[in-house]
């Protein structure tokens, strides 16, 4: 039985008919809809807008960004990797440098406590870093005033440091620091350079903490010979980041002489893995967010069935008449089930609406890094697509039940 | 055109067996007007509800235009509704949100007729209106019109997809006698136009439009006699 197209013209036209004529009914019956669709949503929306949000940080972070640490198999005996055959040494780095070529930048980066002093001040415990030149570049750290450091410091050994601005402070150095002296472990350190303070941001990165940077060959001498060190380094573009870490993956085990099967004794990681772990969150919501509307779905669908029950009820003898001037019991019920739709539809329709106008309300909260928040296309697809499984569903057993009627009682009913 | 074999219809009520019909004969032929008379709960009702293919016999045989409906399926039924019968009903049963021209359009809605215009349609049921003189009430809704207007409206609904055969149960029960005349000049000019008529009253100034009276009593046919036999033995009884 093939219904033709004026049948759907003329059976939806009717149910947004019978949804007019019944709008406080209707209303009241698509609430669950409505409330289910809204508040998913907008949730959809704020997570969207905060995915947004962390995206750009992780971007401005540098998603290209790969580091390398030294790593113990979990599943070896320690006696076996011992920590001298999995420490980085300053040749490895070299080694990277010259044979990863999609790397733009990288330098080893060595952290140790010292003691340093200003004239005015004496402070314990400070962490300096021993740093090459490419750091700039591969942490993205600018100088506000002064210079960075350039080759001539890091191959001549140069005694300089440059400083943040809190460390400025900590020692009392005038504001223009550059130029002064400090002492760092008792050596005489020129300051060449400010490095801006980094911004505050939403994964780490403490801005408030004072920090000292020397060059590299100058921190190795100040250390005892087991030094410890990583790598950061910068892939050309966010596209050939991939490519750049399994450059780095092969060089390591080539230099370490690591045989196929056996296990890294390093970690190469780049930032993408916490992108990755962010979208992971991230979906897990979304997945929290889906259930909900699952939950109110149902409760909206069960709604809905019971207004249908009543519809067929108080036109039985409407589907008696159709009966009797030809309708099949697959045009009726196809009727009903278009009606159960439409007004299910149209509770999605204005759940819709009201996480759209949600959304555009939590981007107006300041602060609240939700500038983006919007309600995706695929979630509003998404709402439309569960509102008419449920109108569907919910309607299917009451539809069954007008496409059962018989005629002549039908006609009888009061 | 219609040829009834030895139909029974036997309702159950619990234990209980209602015989309503108990072995109906009957032939109507093309053009025939007939008036169906005879008690209340004689059967008219049963006997008109299967005819006009609502309902099935419990036994016996039923012919339509030369196919034995009696055991079509639900959907097939619902075809012949659409296309062979027409129906008019003592109450009218008007779609109350509709007009008159979107109530007489309804049979259409159903129908097999593929790609129809709405231009169409809507020149199909103006001609039906027009044929029950109606043409100017076109988009009255059933509230804005008379008891006799209303069952204008249906009997042009129930002409628009040209049926084999007419079938009225009471349609003027619920109208007075001026209304019923204005109804029975109706069936008579349909008639007169080649439409085949079957009509329950229980008015004889109704029978009297008909050619021929069927009685019946008990479910069973008492008289079948053209239709001055007929009124001369109501009168002599
Ligand atoms: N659905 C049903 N269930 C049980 N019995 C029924 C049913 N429909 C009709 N009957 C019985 O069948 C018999 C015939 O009924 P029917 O309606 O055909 O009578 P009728 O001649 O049309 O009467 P009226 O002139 O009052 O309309 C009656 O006894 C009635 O009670
Ligand atoms: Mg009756």
């Amino acid at each position: 039985m093939i219904l033709s197209p004026y049948f759907y013209s003329q059976a939806i036209k009717l149910a947004l008919s019978q949804i007019w004529a019944n709008r406080k009914r209707s209303l009241l019956t698509a609430l669950g809809i409505i409330v289910g669709v809204a508040s998913t949503t907008s949730v959809i929306a704020a997570l969207s807008g905060l995915k947004t949000s962390v995206l750009t940080e992780f971007e401005s972070f540098g998603a290209n960004r790969i580091y390398v640490f030294p790593d113990r198999p979990d599943d070896k005996p320690r006696n076996l990797y011992p920590r001298e055959k999995i420490r980085i040494k300053p040749w490895e780095v070299r080694e990277l440098q010259a044979s990863c070529p999609s790397l733009r930048a990288i330098t080893p980066v060595t952290e140790f406590g010292v003691s340093i002093a200003s004239d005015e001040r004496e402070l314990d415990g400070i962490t300096v870093v021993g740093i090459w030149p490419d750091w700039h570049e591969a942490e993205n750290r600018r100088v506000i005033s002064g210079r960075k450091f350039n080759g001539i410091d890091e191959v001549g050994e140069r005694q300089v440091c440059l400083l943040n601005e809190s460390a400025i402070d900590e020692l009392r150095l005038p504001s223009d620091a550059v130029g002064s002296h400090i002492l760092v472990d008792g050596r005489r350190f020129l300051v060449v350079g400010v490095i801006e303070t980094l911004q505050a941001r939403m994964f780490g990165g403490d801005s408030n903490t004072a920090e000292l940077f020397i060059p590299f060959s100058v921190a190795i001498k100040l250390q005892s010979t087991e030094f410890f060190l990583r790598v950061v380094a910068l892939a050309k573009s966010a596209e050939v980041s991939e490519e750049a870490k399994s450059e780095i993956q092969r060089t390591m085990r080539r230099i370490r002489g690591i045989q196929p099967g056996d296990p890294d004794t390093f970690r190469a990681e780049a930032i993408d893995r916490y992108i990755d772990q962010f979208k992971t969150l991230a979906s897990g919501i979304t997945a929290i967010a889906a259930g909900i509307v699952g939950i109110s779905l149902l409760v909206g669908g069960i709604g809905i069935m019971n207004i249908m029950l009543v519809s067929v009820s108080e036109r039985t003898r409407e589907i008696g008449l159709r009966k009797a001037v030809g309708a099949t019991p697959a045009a009726i019920m196809m009727q009903f089930l278009l009606e159960a739709m439409v007004l299910c539809l149209a509770g999605g329709l204005v759940g819709v609406i009201i996480g759209k106008l949600f959304a555009i309300g939590l981007t107006l909260i300041p602060g609240a890094r939700l500038e983006n928040a919007d309600v995706p296309m695929w979630a509003v697809f998404l709402s439309f697509a569960f509102s008419a499984a449920v109108g569907l569903g919910f309607g299917f057993f009451p539809a069954l039940k007008a496409s059962r009627l018989d005629p002549i009682e039908a006609l009888r009913h009061e | 055109m219609i040829r009834v074999r030895q139909m029974k219809k036997i309702y159950r009520v619990g234990e209980e067996e209602i015989r309503a019909l108990r072995g109906v004969d009957l032939h109507v032929g093309k053009n025939e007007m007939i008036a169906v008379m005879g008690a209340s709960g004689s059967g008219k009702s049963t006997l008109m509800n299967i005819i006009g293919c609502l309902d099935k016999p419990t036994e016996g045989s039923y012919e339509l235009d030369g196919h034995d409906v009696s055991k079509m399926s639900e959907a097939s039924l619902a075809l012949v509704r659409n296309e062979k019968i027409g129906f008019v009903f003592q109450s009218f049963e008007l779609l109350a949100r509709q007009t008159a021209l979107e109530n007489v359009e309804l049979p259409l809605i159903y129908s097999r007729e593929a790609g129809l215009t709405s231009r169409e349609r809507t020149r199909r049921a103006l001609h039906a209106l027009n044929r029950v003189r109606l043409a100017d009430r076109v988009s009255h809704r059933p509230n804005q019109l008379s008891g006799g207007q209303k069952q204008r409206v249906a009997i042009a609904r129930a002409i628009l997809n040209k049926p084999a055969i007419l079938m009225a149960d009471e349609p003027t029960g619920n109208l007075d006698s001026v209304t019923t005349t204005e109804i029975m000049e109706i069936f008579r000019q349909l008639h007169a136009e080649g439409q085949t008529v079957l009509i329950v009253t229980h008015e004889n100034e109704v029978a009297a439009y008909c050619q021929r009276v069927i009685r019946l009593r008990d479910g069973l046919v008492l008289s079948d006699l053209p239709v001055a036999q007929d009124q001369a033995g109501q009168v002599i009884a």
